[in-house]
């Protein structure tokens, strides 16, 4: 089994609702984002690009692109980061030592790091005392490894699991569920009858900084808008 | 004898300021340093590069004695091992403040990943690390029979000083030619920690490896040159003159190497003009313009003023060129993080908007007023935090140069070893 997505720009309307679900199902704290949303060279979200009068709106959502050929999983001097059976890069926290040494070697600018202790990154930010968002229990792997846990432990990176605690039991990924647009198509790519292997084999697809050889798993379906 | 008390003093305060630094952030996490998501590593990962850079002096210059029968160094091979020990040393205290979980530091000896280059730097640093120490060990003994030292030695009481001093020189000319290679890897695979990522074009070239082993022939040969200027004070200067001026020379010439280096690469990341390319050198030439005019002046001057015959044979050119030199390669270790965390590797091109590179922006890792939440570059400056816990390695090396030199005897007067 190899888990991926497809995500068709065509429909998506920059709305970042899959962003925020991904943030609130998976407890990030503060100033962490697993999943984001912009507007293609532009500096803030939701504003045109373009010269001569001649304007666009293009959105790309960015999340860990579970790379094939994962530098953070090679670079990972305690093994804290691997590949499940499913093809999904995750990480360990009760493994990971903190050194970083992912964040500097993945091309996507996915990993986050708990800088502080996220209880009191929520108070900090003035979050309401107890309030606590996500999926409250403990999520670990068939090795018993620790991949989800609504507040993870200061000094560990956290990064997209394809929302393991989910997917482990057949549902659908948070930023799937929540997207108004069916923008986002979840599947098995070593399934040939499954949506993603079709669109993957008929449409013309593209990958995120592919010269660099990270072979990803999430697919984009150019916003073609024809006009021809 | 005074000085040396001083010198301790200020060592352990050092140390102290640092241990109390380091508690600081264990107690809150790495938030109370600037590094953030888009810049992850900083001024505790510049200077673990600069410590390893130094310990090469060491190895490098105890070899050449033997390698090339240079008899004029030899007073000074036992100062070469102990900057080693020391540097070394320091660069290993440096990376475990880095770590946001140093209570779990084991899992890089229980679950080690072959493939990652930081374990490949852990083994060969922890070998560097032993074999410095040996060096300091077998070249000590006959002294310490002599004096009858007891601590780790019990085992020579059975033999007679002439053949301690001959096991000494045995195995001092041994340690020194096993240890070359592993001076010369632990250069390479500091440098493979960067050169590996194809995520960051700054890092991402062959050159770098051979240029990190260049820089540091050049800096530990100068704090060895250092070390021994201070060691033999101006008095005796002019007794070991042909000694200073090989060290000046080899870090004069190796310095050559080291911006034939540099050339080569600036050519090779300009000539084609991509625009990942454009935008590194622009961060380098304007935005850090300064720093890196730093990383080569400050060099620059050390390698002509040590090539001059006035400087080579001048206490002071020797020691202000060395000097000079540190400061040059500090900036040159801060320098590959600067331009490298600096350039965001998702950069996209829009072609329909005009646009060749537009960076993809990180979430910084922090929620706070009057800051982005999301940036595509981060002007990392270290806190006050980072400087205090930066202290450490200098505290070390600084108490373990001195206080050995304080113990034993590490400039052999007119006695040939
Ligand atoms: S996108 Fe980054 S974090 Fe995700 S698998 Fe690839 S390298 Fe690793
Ligand atoms: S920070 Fe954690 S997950 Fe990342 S490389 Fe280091 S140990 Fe592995």
């Amino acid at each position: 089994m190899r888990l991926g997505m497809v995500i068709d720009l065509d429909r998506c309307i920059g709305c970042r609702s899959c962003a925020v679900a991904c943030k609130s199902h998976n407890a990030q704290p503060p100033g962490t984002w697993w999943n984001r949303v912009f507007t293609h060279g532009a500096s803030f979200h939701q504003a045109a690009v373009g010269k001569d009068g001649a304007l666009q709106m293009e959105y790309l959502p960015v999340s860990c692109q579970m790379c094939d050929n994962p530098a953070c999983q090679k670079v990972c001097p305690s093994g804290a980061t691997y590949t499940d059976e499913r093809g999904v890069v995750l990480i360990d926290y009760e493994r990971c030592i903190g050194c970083r040494y992912c964040i500097a070697a993945c091309p996507y600018g996915v990993r986050q790091y708990n800088w502080e202790d996220p209880k009191k990154a929520k108070e900090r930010a003035g979050y309401e005392k107890g309030y606590e968002y996500g999926y409250p229990a403990d999520f670990r792997d068939k090795d018993g490894r620790l991949v989800y846990t609504p507040n993870r432990p200061v000094g560990v990176v956290e990064k997209c699991t394809f929302c393991a605690q989910y997917t482990s039991r057949g549902e659908q990924p948070a930023c799937v569920k929540g997207c108004p647009g069916k923008v986002r198509i979840f599947g098995d790519l070593d399934d040939p009858s499954s949506e993603v292997s079709k669109l993957v084999r008929k449409r013309q697809t593209v990958r995120l900084k592919e010269e660099l050889g990270t072979s990803p798993k999430v697919f984009y379906l150019a916003a073609t808008k024809p006009i021809r | 004898m005074k000085k040396s008390n001083i010198l301790l003093g200020l060592a352990g305060s050092l140390i102290l300021i640092s241990l109390v630094a380091w508690g600081y952030q264990i107690y809150n996490g790495l938030i109370v340093t600037n590094m953030r998501n888009s810049f992850s590593w900083g001024l505790y990962i510049a200077t673990f590069a600069f410590f390893v850079g130094v310990a090469a002096g060491g190895l490098i210059v105890s070899s050449t004695v033997y390698l090339f029968n240079i008899e004029k160094l030899k007073p000074f091979t036992r100062i070469a091992s102990l900057s080693a020990f020391a540097s070394i040393l320091g660069a290993g205290a440096m990376i475990l403040p880095d770590m946001g979980r140093v209570d779990r530091i084991w899992n890089i000896f229980v679950y080690p990943n072959f493939r990652s280059p930081l374990v490949w730097d852990v083994i060969v640093i922890s070998a560097y690390l032993l074999i410095t120490f040996l060096s300091v060990y077998v070249q000590l003994l006959p002294d310490r029979k002599k004096e009858g030292s007891r601590f780790l030695n019990g085992w020579t009481k059975a033999h007679s000083q002439e053949e301690v001093e001959a096991f000494s020189k045995k195995w001092s000319k041994r340690i020194a030619l096993v240890g070359l290679p592993v001076a010369i890897l632990i250069h390479t695979v500091t440098a493979l920690i960067f050169a590996t990522q194809a995520s960051r074009g700054w890092w991402n070239t062959a050159v770098l490896p051979p240029d990190f082993v260049s820089v540091a022939v050049a800096s530990g040969t100068a704090l060895v040159l250092v070390i021994s200027l201070l060691a033999v004070g101006k008095e005796q200067f002019d007794q070991h003159k042909g000694a200073f001026q090989i060290m000046a020379l080899i870090v004069a010439g190796s310095l050559v190497v080291h911006f034939f280096f540099v050339s080569v690469d600036l050519i090779i990341h300009g000539w084609w003009g991509s625009t990942e390319a454009e935008e590194i050198l622009s961060l380098i030439f304007s935005h850090y313009g300064y720093l890196y005019a730093t990383e080569l002046m400050f060099p620059a001057f050390t390698m002509v003023l040590f090539f001059t015959e006035k400087g080579k044979r001048s206490y002071r050119a020797l020691m202000i060129g060395s000097v000079l030199l540190f400061i040059g390669v500090f900036a040159h270790r801060l320098m590959l993080m600067f331009p490298a965390f600096n350039a965001i590797p998702l950069s996209l091109s829009i072609p329909g908007a005009g646009i060749e590179s537009w960076a993809y922006p990180v979430a910084l890792g922090q929620l706070q007023e009057g800051m982005p939440v999301f940036v595509s570059s981060w002007a990392y400056t270290p806190t006050l935090v980072e400087y205090g816990v930066t202290l450490l390695p200098f505290g070390l090396v600084l108490f373990v140069v001195t206080a050995a030199l304080k113990m034993y005897n590490f400039l052999p007067q007119k006695r040939s070893m």
